[in-house]
Protein backbone atom coordinates (compact mmCIF):
# COMPACT_ATOMS: atom_id res chain seq x y z
CA UNK A 1 0.00 0.00 0.00
CA UNK A 2 1.07 3.58 -0.62
CA UNK A 3 3.09 4.98 2.30
CA UNK A 4 1.20 8.29 2.31
CA UNK A 5 -2.14 6.48 2.43
CA UNK A 6 -0.95 4.42 5.40
CA UNK A 7 0.08 7.61 7.21
CA UNK A 8 -3.30 9.22 6.47
CA UNK A 9 -5.36 6.23 7.65
CA UNK A 10 -3.14 5.72 10.70
CA UNK A 11 -3.55 9.38 11.68
CA UNK A 12 -7.34 9.16 11.35
CA UNK A 13 -7.43 6.02 13.52
CA UNK A 14 -5.18 7.62 16.13
CA UNK A 15 -7.32 10.78 16.19
CA UNK A 16 -10.49 8.73 16.65
CA UNK A 17 -8.85 6.75 19.45
CA UNK A 18 -7.71 9.92 21.25
CA UNK A 19 -11.22 11.40 21.03
CA UNK A 20 -12.90 8.18 22.20
CA UNK A 21 -10.58 7.73 25.19
CA UNK A 22 -11.06 11.35 26.29
CA UNK A 23 -14.84 11.12 25.80
CA UNK A 24 -15.41 7.89 27.74
CA UNK A 25 -12.92 8.73 30.50
CA UNK A 26 -14.48 12.12 31.22
CA UNK A 27 -18.03 10.76 30.92
CA UNK A 28 -17.29 7.98 33.39
CA UNK A 29 -15.49 10.32 35.81
CA UNK A 30 -18.29 12.86 35.66
CA UNK A 31 -20.96 10.25 36.32
CA UNK A 32 -19.00 8.73 39.20
CA UNK A 33 -18.46 12.14 40.82
CA UNK A 34 -22.09 13.20 40.57
CA UNK A 35 -23.75 9.92 41.57
CA UNK A 36 -21.52 9.28 44.56
CA UNK A 37 -24.41 10.11 46.91
CA UNK A 38 -27.47 7.91 47.42
CA UNK A 39 -29.61 10.81 48.61
CA UNK A 40 -32.94 10.65 46.75
CA UNK A 41 -33.66 14.35 47.34
CA UNK A 42 -30.36 15.67 46.05
CA UNK A 43 -31.86 16.28 42.62
CA UNK A 44 -34.42 18.70 44.11
CA UNK A 45 -31.73 20.89 45.65
CA UNK A 46 -29.59 21.10 42.51
CA UNK A 47 -32.43 21.33 39.98
CA UNK A 48 -34.53 23.92 41.85
CA UNK A 49 -31.64 25.79 43.53
CA UNK A 50 -32.93 25.28 47.07
CA UNK A 51 -31.13 26.66 50.11
CA UNK A 52 -30.17 24.39 53.00
CA UNK A 53 -33.06 25.77 55.11
CA UNK A 54 -35.60 25.13 52.33
CA UNK A 55 -34.10 21.71 51.80
CA UNK A 56 -34.40 20.71 55.46
CA UNK A 57 -38.13 21.63 55.39
CA UNK A 58 -38.56 19.58 52.19
CA UNK A 59 -36.76 16.66 53.86
CA UNK A 60 -39.15 16.75 56.82
CA UNK A 61 -42.16 16.82 54.49
CA UNK A 62 -40.71 13.94 52.48
CA UNK A 63 -40.09 11.91 55.65
CA UNK A 64 -43.75 12.41 56.67
CA UNK A 65 -45.01 11.48 53.21
CA UNK A 66 -42.88 8.35 52.67
CA UNK A 67 -44.76 6.01 55.12
CA UNK A 68 -48.13 7.09 53.64
CA UNK A 69 -46.80 6.37 50.14
CA UNK A 70 -45.51 2.94 51.20
CA UNK A 71 -48.85 2.14 52.82
CA UNK A 72 -50.72 3.04 49.61
CA UNK A 73 -48.25 0.99 47.55
CA UNK A 74 -48.88 -2.04 49.75
CA UNK A 75 -52.64 -1.60 49.39
CA UNK A 76 -52.38 -1.30 45.59
CA UNK A 77 -50.14 -4.40 45.41
CA UNK A 78 -52.62 -6.38 47.54
CA UNK A 79 -55.54 -5.25 45.37
CA UNK A 80 -53.65 -6.22 42.21
CA UNK A 81 -53.15 -9.71 43.65
CA UNK A 82 -56.89 -9.93 44.43
CA UNK A 83 -57.69 -8.89 40.85
CA UNK A 84 -55.26 -11.48 39.49
CA UNK A 85 -56.91 -14.14 41.68
CA UNK A 86 -60.37 -13.08 40.47
CA UNK A 87 -59.21 -13.29 36.83
CA UNK A 88 -57.47 -16.65 37.25
CA UNK A 89 -59.24 -19.35 35.21
CA UNK A 90 -61.97 -16.85 34.28
CA UNK A 91 -63.35 -17.03 30.75
CA UNK A 92 -65.29 -13.80 31.07
CA UNK A 93 -65.26 -10.60 33.13
CA UNK A 94 -66.92 -11.62 36.37
CA UNK A 95 -68.70 -9.28 38.76
CA UNK A 96 -65.98 -9.92 41.31
CA UNK A 97 -63.23 -8.99 38.84
CA UNK A 98 -65.13 -5.86 37.86
CA UNK A 99 -65.43 -4.86 41.52
CA UNK A 100 -61.72 -5.52 42.16
CA UNK A 101 -60.85 -3.42 39.10
CA UNK A 102 -63.00 -0.53 40.37
CA UNK A 103 -61.43 -0.80 43.82
CA UNK A 104 -57.95 -0.79 42.24
CA UNK A 105 -58.79 2.35 40.25
CA UNK A 106 -60.17 4.00 43.37
CA UNK A 107 -56.99 3.14 45.30
CA UNK A 108 -54.82 4.51 42.51
CA UNK A 109 -56.86 7.69 42.42
CA UNK A 110 -56.47 8.11 46.20
CA UNK A 111 -52.74 7.49 45.91
CA UNK A 112 -52.41 10.03 43.09
CA UNK A 113 -54.41 12.60 45.06
CA UNK A 114 -52.16 12.07 48.08
CA UNK A 115 -49.10 12.39 45.83
CA UNK A 116 -50.44 15.62 44.33
CA UNK A 117 -51.03 17.01 47.83
CA UNK A 118 -47.39 16.26 48.60
CA UNK A 119 -46.20 17.95 45.40
CA UNK A 120 -48.22 21.08 46.21
CA UNK A 121 -46.85 21.16 49.75
CA UNK A 122 -43.28 20.81 48.48
CA UNK A 123 -43.83 23.50 45.87
CA UNK A 124 -45.06 25.90 48.60
CA UNK A 125 -41.70 25.54 50.32
CA UNK A 126 -39.86 26.69 47.20
CA UNK A 127 -39.48 30.17 45.72
CA UNK A 128 -42.65 30.83 43.60
CA UNK A 129 -41.00 30.48 40.21
CA UNK A 130 -39.19 27.27 41.16
CA UNK A 131 -42.35 25.93 42.79
CA UNK A 132 -44.31 26.37 39.57
CA UNK A 133 -41.53 24.68 37.59
CA UNK A 134 -41.43 21.81 40.12
CA UNK A 135 -45.19 21.25 39.86
CA UNK A 136 -45.13 21.24 36.06
CA UNK A 137 -42.22 18.81 36.03
CA UNK A 138 -43.82 16.48 38.58
CA UNK A 139 -47.18 16.45 36.80
CA UNK A 140 -45.43 15.64 33.55
CA UNK A 141 -43.24 12.89 35.05
CA UNK A 142 -45.73 11.18 37.36
CA UNK A 143 -49.18 11.76 35.87
CA UNK A 144 -48.17 12.26 32.25
CA UNK A 145 -50.60 15.18 31.96
CA UNK A 146 -48.64 16.69 29.12
CA UNK A 147 -47.95 13.42 27.34
CA UNK A 148 -49.18 13.32 23.77
CA UNK A 149 -50.67 9.80 24.12
CA UNK A 150 -54.25 10.99 24.58
CA UNK A 151 -53.85 13.45 21.74
CA UNK A 152 -52.52 10.77 19.40
CA UNK A 153 -55.28 8.40 20.48
CA UNK A 154 -57.98 10.95 19.84
CA UNK A 155 -56.72 11.86 16.35
CA UNK A 156 -57.35 8.54 14.55
CA UNK A 157 -60.85 8.46 16.07
CA UNK A 158 -61.71 11.56 14.06
CA UNK A 159 -60.49 9.85 10.90
CA UNK A 160 -62.25 6.57 11.60
CA UNK A 161 -65.61 8.19 12.30
CA UNK A 162 -65.22 10.94 9.76
CA UNK A 163 -67.02 11.24 6.47
CA UNK A 164 -64.03 10.45 4.22
CA UNK B 1 41.21 5.92 -42.27
CA UNK B 2 41.53 9.69 -42.34
CA UNK B 3 38.91 11.50 -40.23
CA UNK B 4 39.46 14.71 -42.18
CA UNK B 5 38.54 13.10 -45.44
CA UNK B 6 35.66 15.33 -46.67
CA UNK B 7 34.59 13.02 -49.42
CA UNK B 8 34.23 10.09 -47.06
CA UNK B 9 32.20 12.25 -44.67
CA UNK B 10 29.76 13.28 -47.39
CA UNK B 11 29.39 9.71 -48.49
CA UNK B 12 28.62 8.49 -44.99
CA UNK B 13 26.01 11.25 -44.47
CA UNK B 14 24.25 10.35 -47.66
CA UNK B 15 23.81 6.67 -46.69
CA UNK B 16 22.20 7.37 -43.20
CA UNK B 17 18.76 5.76 -43.22
CA UNK B 18 15.76 6.93 -41.14
CA UNK B 19 13.41 3.98 -40.36
CA UNK B 20 9.65 4.38 -40.78
CA UNK B 21 7.73 5.16 -37.55
CA UNK B 22 5.30 2.53 -36.27
CA UNK B 23 1.58 3.25 -36.76
CA UNK B 24 -0.03 5.80 -34.29
CA UNK B 25 3.41 6.56 -32.91
CA UNK B 26 2.72 10.21 -32.02
CA UNK B 27 -0.62 9.41 -30.40
CA UNK B 28 0.95 6.72 -28.26
CA UNK B 29 3.76 9.03 -27.16
CA UNK B 30 1.31 11.71 -26.03
CA UNK B 31 -0.84 9.16 -24.22
CA UNK B 32 2.17 7.91 -22.30
CA UNK B 33 3.14 11.46 -21.37
CA UNK B 34 -0.39 12.21 -20.15
CA UNK B 35 -0.58 9.00 -18.09
CA UNK B 36 2.76 9.70 -16.48
CA UNK B 37 1.71 13.24 -15.55
CA UNK B 38 -1.66 12.22 -14.10
CA UNK B 39 -0.15 9.51 -11.85
CA UNK B 40 2.51 11.97 -10.75
CA UNK B 41 -0.19 14.54 -9.81
CA UNK B 42 -2.34 12.11 -7.69
CA UNK B 43 0.72 10.97 -5.80
CA UNK B 44 1.64 14.55 -5.12
CA UNK B 45 -1.48 15.65 -3.17
CA UNK B 46 -1.49 12.49 -1.01
CA UNK B 47 2.19 12.92 -0.27
CA UNK B 48 1.65 16.58 0.54
CA UNK B 49 -1.18 15.73 2.93
CA UNK B 50 0.90 13.03 4.62
CA UNK B 51 3.77 15.47 4.98
CA UNK B 52 1.39 18.04 6.50
CA UNK B 53 0.04 15.48 8.98
CA UNK B 54 3.53 14.51 10.04
CA UNK B 55 4.43 18.07 11.03
CA UNK B 56 4.94 17.84 14.83
CA UNK B 57 3.31 21.17 15.65
CA UNK B 58 0.16 20.44 13.70
CA UNK B 59 0.01 16.85 14.95
CA UNK B 60 0.23 17.93 18.62
CA UNK B 61 -2.31 20.73 18.11
CA UNK B 62 -4.80 18.33 16.50
CA UNK B 63 -4.30 15.72 19.24
CA UNK B 64 -4.80 18.36 21.95
CA UNK B 65 -7.93 19.66 20.24
CA UNK B 66 -9.41 16.15 19.96
CA UNK B 67 -8.54 15.46 23.60
CA UNK B 68 -10.26 18.65 24.75
CA UNK B 69 -13.32 18.16 22.53
CA UNK B 70 -13.74 14.55 23.69
CA UNK B 71 -13.27 15.57 27.31
CA UNK B 72 -15.83 18.38 27.19
CA UNK B 73 -18.39 16.33 25.30
CA UNK B 74 -17.93 13.35 27.62
CA UNK B 75 -18.25 15.54 30.70
CA UNK B 76 -21.44 17.09 29.32
CA UNK B 77 -22.96 13.70 28.54
CA UNK B 78 -21.88 12.30 31.91
CA UNK B 79 -23.41 15.25 33.72
CA UNK B 80 -26.69 14.82 31.83
CA UNK B 81 -26.77 11.09 32.62
CA UNK B 82 -26.07 11.72 36.31
CA UNK B 83 -28.82 14.35 36.43
CA UNK B 84 -31.25 11.93 34.80
CA UNK B 85 -30.28 9.25 37.31
CA UNK B 86 -30.82 11.59 40.27
CA UNK B 87 -34.20 12.66 38.87
CA UNK B 88 -35.27 9.02 38.47
CA UNK B 89 -34.27 8.28 42.07
CA UNK B 90 -36.40 11.17 43.35
CA UNK B 91 -39.40 10.22 41.22
CA UNK B 92 -39.16 6.61 42.39
CA UNK B 93 -39.15 7.77 46.00
CA UNK B 94 -42.34 9.88 45.65
CA UNK B 95 -44.35 8.12 42.95
CA UNK B 96 -44.74 4.34 42.97
CA UNK B 97 -44.21 2.58 39.64
CA UNK B 98 -47.81 1.35 39.66
CA UNK B 99 -49.00 4.94 39.22
CA UNK B 100 -46.76 5.85 36.34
Amino acid sequence: MNRSLVILLGSLALGAAIFAVAYFASQHTCMMCQTITTDNLEWLQTEFHLSDAEMSRVRKLHADYEPQCLEMCAQIAAKKNELAAALANATNVTVEAENKLSELHALRARCQTQMLHHFFEVSHLMPPEQGRRYLTEMEKLTLGVTEPIEKTMSMPAANEHGTN
Amino acid sequence: MNPNDAKLGELLNSVRVSPALPPRFHENVWRRIENAESSKKSGTWLDALAALILRPRLAFATAAMLLLAGGFLGAHEGSQAARQDAQTRYITSVAPNSLR
